[in-house]
């Protein structure tokens, strides 16, 4: 039963990227109120790495916000977005890009700006694309920022310019 | 310094993205950090989902966000009769926003997994067609009632919010409701929409109740009864301006709510 319902949500999942597709990247940009550099469309293979690494969540009990977070990270740059979350909630950040040989870095920040506490995951270095995920439980309701950067491996920032694409979950 | 532990400066706190899929809240995810909190009895806070009968366009935008807010307190209570009359009001709605289109399948989707009881997968579809109701705005440059729809359904989940709170002696569950800069950039938003949209006093309404929100909101430090005060002015006027946006005559709601208008927050 668990299973079936696991593969509904999944099968839910794909259905919603299959219809939303363009049309959610389109809103998603089209509502961004910073720079030119988020606007630019971005491949849909970076938010399926992105969906699918946080279905690993959902079979926790994590619920995916239907709406995505896509970006173009230029010379490694930190780019930031603003989120509201709730005391006892436990929240997933999940950053993915098909560029190989990277490292994006998330980071949640209180509304101040300072860095908060996270558990941080990242895929294998050898693995194909990047995937990274910050997990908080904050302790006040309120503003945050999560922010993505693109590092090397030398934990050095990118020199080029890196595509990704960020959902998030909850529970 | 590591770069991982560097604060955000102010200039990057500026220029940050606002996105409405992602920095509003959806009533799902407040309506689970109210569960945490304080376990509400949701079954009394269902409403009947009657969509008002109008041809204004912000009006039904900033319904389909009521109206996707008490699907999911029906979802929450797991009435499914009540989420497959959500699931229809909807419908008619985009229907009369001309937005009706590719939502069909949603409309079928939300009436199979009400029949099936699956509440997980009909708060990811409200969600969803939610979702689909404003890409579809975006597409038919109707962009700005897209704001509406976010609003709509944000002060309806903040009216079930602190009419939860407000029913617990000890306001449990008051930190759900610590959402101030939200309210104070939905305002500043709708603020920014063309003057057509803002004709008329349901508009204008909604920011008023998002402006008084936030003050409320704002205040560093309010003991006992003005915190139980601030709470009670925030759920009245979001009952007020509930209220307007479903009903078909569209009153113009008044700042501080007539005795008639001002409900008592439901025991839960």
């Amino acid at each position: 039963m668990r299973i079936k319902k696991i593969m509904l949500r999944e099968t839910l999942s794909l259905t919603v990227i299959l219809l939303l597709g363009f049309s959610a990247r389109m809103m998603a940009q089209d509502t961004v109120s910073s720079s030119a550099k988020v606007m630019e469309s971005i491949p849909t293979e970076s938010r399926r790495m992105a969906l699918e690494t946080a279905g690993a969540f959902q079979n926790d009990g994590f619920r995916i916000r239907d709406g995505e977070w896509s970006a173009t990270l230029s010379k490694g740059a930190p780019v930031f977005l603003q989120v509201t979350l709730f005391a006892g909630e436990n929240y997933w950040f999940v950053a993915a890009s098909q560029a190989t040989g990277a490292l994006l870095r998330v980071t949640v920040f209180d509304a101040s700006g300072k860095p908060v506490k996270t558990e941080l995951w990242h895929n294998e270095a050898n693995a194909e694309g990047t995937r990274s995920a910050a997990g908080v439980a904050p302790t006040q309701s309120g503003k945050y920022f999560i922010g993505v950067e693109g590092m090397k491996k030398t934990n050095r920032p990118t020199e080029g310019s890196l595509d990704f694409s960020l959902v998030y979950c909850y529970k | 310094m590591d770069p991982a532990n560097t604060p955000m400066t102010e200039p990057q706190k500026q220029a940050a993205v606002f996105l409405d899929a992602l920095s509003v809240p959806s009533p799902g995810e407040v309506f689970a950090a109210l569960n945490k909190a304080c376990r509400p009895n949701w079954a009394t806070l269902v409403t009947p989902a009657t969509a008002p009968v109008t041809t204004e366009r912000p009006q039904l935008a900033l319904a389909v966000g009521v109206l996707t807010a008490n699907g999911y307190i029906a979802v929450e209570a797991q009435d499914g009769q009540q989420v497959k009359n959500v699931g229809r009001e909807l419908m008619a709605l985009a229907k009369s926003l001309g937005v009706s289109q590719s939502l069909l399948g949603r409309g079928n989707s939300l009436m199979e997994f009400a029949d099936n009881n699956d509440w997980d997968a009909l708060a990811d579809e409200l969600e969803a067609t939610e979702n689909e109701v404003k890409n579809t705005m975006v597409e038919q440059k109707d962009r700005d009632l897209v704001t509406l729809t976010s609003a709509a359904a944000w002060l309806r989940g903040l009216e079930v919010a602190t009419g939860v709170v407000l029913a617990s002696d000890s306001l449990q569950g008051s930190g759900t409701l610590y959402q101030p800069e939200l309210a104070r950039r939905l305002a500043k938003q709708l603020d920014s929409l063309p003057d057509r949209m803002k004709r008329g006093a349901l508009v204008p309404a909604v920011k008023r109740t998002l402006e008084t929100t936030a003050s409320l909101l704002e205040n560093p430090d309010p003991k006992g009864d003005t915190l139980r005060k601030n709470y009670k002015k925030i759920y009245d006027d979001c009952s007020v301006v509930v209220k307007a946006i479903l009903s078909s005559s569209t009153p113009a709601p008044t700042a501080t709510p007539s005795p008639a208008l001002s409900t008592k927050p439901p025991k839960s």
